[in-house]
C-alpha cells in the first residue's frame, strides 16, 4: 500500500549547485585538515579564504553526465558512419596519417596523463570549488584519451606506425619530450600543476595545439579526427576557465603569491613552447593540404591573444613569461628545424617524412620570407638530390639532448640561426647542457629535479633500451636495430621515408594509382 | 609535515632525494662526449657518443669524426692543421698524441671545432651558394 507522498519543490539551480558541490564537502575533525590536505601549502602559496574561490563553471554531476553522454552519441555516431564508408580513402594524401600518428603517439598519452594529474588535484585542493572543479577535469580528459583512441583505431587498421602509443611513449626517443614535460607538471604541487597545465598549457597555447590539428584534419578530409576535436573543444572551454580563474584566485589571495607565479609561468610557458616545436612541424611539413604556417598561427594565438592576457594581468604585477621573445623569435625557424631532425632520425621514429615537393618548398618560401630559403632550403635540396640518386640519407649517431626539455639540440641562437645555441652548468661536479637560456634557468632553479631526467640517449648508452636478449655493454653490430626491437617499432615499416612506405603503396593501390616508384 | 626543502634544490613533502640519473659509472668504463662541427647544420644536432676517457685525440680525430662527419661535402676538404678547438666555449689546442682524459675533457664535456672557410650554412649567407 502506497501512501501519497507529497512532491518535494525541485531546488532552483543555483542553491541546488551549492548542494551539490560546495554542499557536499566538509571540515575532517579525526584529523587535522592540514594533515589530511597536505599537498596545497608547501609550495608556499598562501591562501586565506577559499570561499572567494570562484567556480569557473557552475556544473553539477548530474548535468555533467547529461551533456557528456550526449556529446558521445553523436560523435560516435560519425565514428560508425567514417568506418562504415571507408573514410580513410577520402584523406587528401596517405601522408597526412603522418599527423595523426604523430596525435596519438605524443599527445593522446597526454591527455590520460592529464585525466590522473586532475584526479590528483581534485583530491588534494582544500577548497571543494576546486576540487569539484578538477574532478570533472580529470574526467574530461580520460574522455578524450578514449574518443581519441577509438576515432584514430580506424585508422590503424589500415595503416603502420598506431598500433603500439602507449608502449612508445614510454620508450621512444621523441616522445620522451611530452612525457617528460607531463610528467615534470604533475609532480610538482597542484598549484603548479593547474599553472603549468590549467593556465599555460590550456588557456595560453592550447589554441597553437588543437587549431592546427583540427583545421588540419578539416582541411585534409578527415572528418572522424574533426568531429573528436569538436567533441573536446567544449570541455577546453572550460578546462580554460579553471586556468584563468586559478592564476586570479592565488594572485588575489596573497601579494605573496605574486612571485611563485611569475617564475611557473616563466617556466611552464617555456616548457609549453618547447613541446608545440612538435606541432609547429607538423603544421609546416606534415599537411598535404595546409592550413596557415606555423608562423602565423604564432602571431594569431600567441602574439596578439596572449600579449593581450598578460597586459591585463600586470595590474596584479605579473610580466610577460621571460622566454616570450625568444619564443616570438623562433617562430621562424622550429618547425624547419624539427622537420630536418626527424628527416634524418626518419629510421627510428615510428612515423615516415619526406623531402617536401617544389610546390610545398614556395609555400615555405612564400610563409617565411626571413628565413626559408637562406637557411633551410638547400639541406632539403640536397637530400632531395640524394634521394634521386637512390641515396636516402640517414643519420646514424645519436644526437646530444637538452637536460630540461629533452629536444635534439638543434636550436639556433636567438638572432643566428647558423649556430646551436649552447648553455651549460655544473651541479655536484657534473655538466648538464642545455638547448636556451630558459631551460637551464628552470634547471637551475630546481637541479634536483632535472638530474632524474630519463634522456632516451643516454639510456641507450647505458644499455636500458635494449630487449631482455641482448647483452647491454656489447649490443652486436646493429645497436640501432637492437633498440628498436626494444621500442617495438619494425624498421622500415613503421618509420623510414614516405616514398618506400607500405602506406604509400596500399594507398596508392586502395586509389586504383600506378604507384609512381617501387620500395 | 611540510618540509621546506631548499637545500635539496627541491620542494617536496617529505624526504626525497633521487639518484643522478647519468653518472659517470653508469656507462661501462665509458664516458659521454659531445661534438659539434660547427655552422654544419646538415646534421641538425650536435653529437653524443660514449668514449674511452684514454682514447687518443688523434684517435677522434682520425677514426670517430669521419663516422659521423664524413658524409657532408665539406669534410674531405678540411685541413686539420688550421682546425680550432673549443673545450664547450674555450678555446683549446690539441695534442694528438693524448688522451680526452689528458686533454681535461672530462664526462659530458662538450667538444666543438670549427673550420675557417668551410663554413657550411654560414658559407650560404656570403656566397648564395647551395651550402648546409
Amino acid at each position: 500500500m502506497d501512501t501519497p507522498t507529497k512532491k518535494k519543490k525541485k531546488l532552483g539551480l543555483k542553491p541546488r549547485y551549492a548542494v551539490m558541490t560546495r554542499g557536499l564537502s566538509w571540515d575532517t575533525s579525526y584529523q587535522p585538515m592540514d594533515k589530511v590536505f597536505p599537498y596545497d601549502d608547501f609550495e608556499g602559496i598562501k591562501i586565506h579564504d577559499w570561499d572567494k574561490w570562484e567556480d569557473p563553471f557552475r556544473l553539477t554531476m548530474e548535468a555533467y553526465w547529461k551533456y557528456q553522454g550526449e556529446k558521445d552519441k553523436k560523435l560516435y555516431a560519425v565514428i560508425d558512419a567514417f568506418a562504415q564508408n571507408n573514410g580513410h580513402l577520402g584523406v587528401s594524401d596517405a601522408r597526412y596519417i603522418n599527423a595523426l600518428k604523430l596525435f596519438i603517439q605524443g599527445v593522446s598519452p597526454l591527455e590520460y596523463y592529464a585525466h590522473r594529474g586532475f584526479a590528483h588535484a581534485g583530491r588534494h585542493f582544500t577548497g571543494a570549488g576546486v576540487r569539484v572543479a578538477a574532478q570533472m577535469q580529470s574526467i574530461d580528459e580520460l574522455r578524450h584519451y578514449q574518443t581519441q583512441a577509438h576515432t584514430i583505431s580506424h585508422y590503424n587498421r589500415y595503416f603502420n606506425g598506431m598500433h603500439d602509443n602507449i608502449r612508445w611513449f614510454d620508450r621512444v626517443w621523441y616522445l620522451s619530450v611530452p612525457k617528460s614535460f607531463f610528467e615534470d607538471a604533475y609532480s610538482g604541487g597542484p598549484f603548479e600543476f593547474l599553472t603549468a597545465i590549467s593556465f599555460s598549457f590550456e588557456y595560453v597555447l592550447t589554441n597553437l595545439l588543437f587549431v592546427p590539428f583540427m583545421s588540419g584534419a578539416a582541411h585534409n578530409g578527415d572528418m572522424a579526427t574533426v568531429t573528436f576535436g569538436f567533441s573536446a573543444q567544449s570541455d577546453e572551454s572550460r578546462h580554460m576557465t579553471l586556468g584563468i580563474e586559478c592564476i586570479k584566485f592565488m594572485l588575489e589571495q596573497d601579494p605573496d603569491n605574486v612571485p611563485i607565479v611569475q617564475r611557473w609561468m616563466d617556466k611552464w610557458f617555456w616548457r609549453g613552447y618547447r613541446l608545440l616545436t612538435l606541432v609547429a612541424m607538423m603544421q609546416d611539413y606534415m599537411l598535404p593540404k595546409r592550413v596557415m604556417s606555423w608562423k602565423e598561427a604564432w602571431e594569431m594565438y600567441a602574439e596578439s591573444n596572449g600579449g593581450a592576457l598578460f597586459k591585463d594581468l600586470a595590474r596584479y604585477g605579473i610580466r610577460e613569461p621571460k622566454g616570450w621573445k625568444d619564443a616570438c623569435e623562433g617562430k621562424d625557424h622550429i618547425s624547419h628545424q624539427a622537420w630536418a631532425t626527424f628527416y634524418q632520425y626518419s629510421h627510428a621514429a615510428a612515423f615516415h617524412t619526406w623531402v617536401p615537393n617544389a610546390d610545398e618548398m614556395d609555400w615555405l618560401a612564400e610563409k617565411y620570407p626571413q628565413s626559408f630559403d637562406r637557411h633551410y632550403k638547400s639541406r632539403l635540396d640536397h637530400w632531395g638530390d640524394m634521394q634521386q640518386r637512390d641515396e636516402r640519407w640517414f643519420n646514424q649517431h645519436l644526437p646530444m639532448l637538452c637536460q630540461v626539455c629533452q629536444v635534439p639540440m638543434m636550436f639556433t641562437e636567438p638572432g643566428d640561426a647558423t649556430k646551436i645555441c649552447f648553455r651549460e652548468t655544473e651541479f655536484e661536479q657534473q655538466k648538464y647542457h642545455f638547448c636556451s637560456d630558459h631551460c637551464k634557468e628552470i634547471f637551475t632553479h630546481e637541479p634536483r629535479k632535472y638530474v632524474q631526467a630519463w634522456l632516451p640517449v643516454h639510456q641507450v648508452y647505458q644499455g636500458a633500451c635494449y630487449p631482455d636478449d641482448i647483452n647491454p655493454e656489447s649490443p652486436g653490430d646493429s645497436p640501432v636495430r637492437e633498440v628498436l626491437r626494444y621500442y617495438g617499432i619494425k624498421g622500415g615499416q613503421d618509420n623510414g621515408d614516405f616514398d618506400a612506405s607500405q602506406d604509400r603503396q596500399n594507398f596508392d593501390k586502395w586509389l586504383g594509382k600506378k604507384p609512381a616508384k617501387e620500395a | 609535515m611540510t618540509t621546506s626543502n631548499e637545500a635539496n634544490y627541491l620542494k617536496t613533502i617529505g624526504h626525497y632525494h633521487p639518484p643522478t640519473q647519468d653518472a659517470e659509472d653508469k656507462f661501462f668504463g665509458n664516458q659521454l662526449t659531445y661534438l659539434c662541427w660547427d655552422n654544419h647544420l646538415m646534421y641538425c644536432a650536435p653529437f653524443c657518443l660514449p668514449l674511452p676517457p684514454s682514447l687518443p685525440f688523434g684517435a677522434l680525430v682520425r677514426d670517430v669524426l669521419p663516422l659521423l662527419y664524413g658524409e657532408h661535402p665539406e669534410f674531405e676538404q678540411i685541413d686539420w692543421q688550421r682546425v680550432k678547438w673549443f673545450d664547450s666555449n674555450d678555446v683549446f689546442i690539441p695534442d694528438f698524441g693524448k688522451s680526452l682524459k689528458n686533454h681535461g675533457l672530462g664526462h659530458k664535456s662538450l667538444i666543438r671545432f670549427v673550420t675557417p672557410a668551410l663554413e657550411g650554412s654560414r658559407n650560404h649567407i656570403d656566397t648564395q651558394t647551395q651550402a648546409f
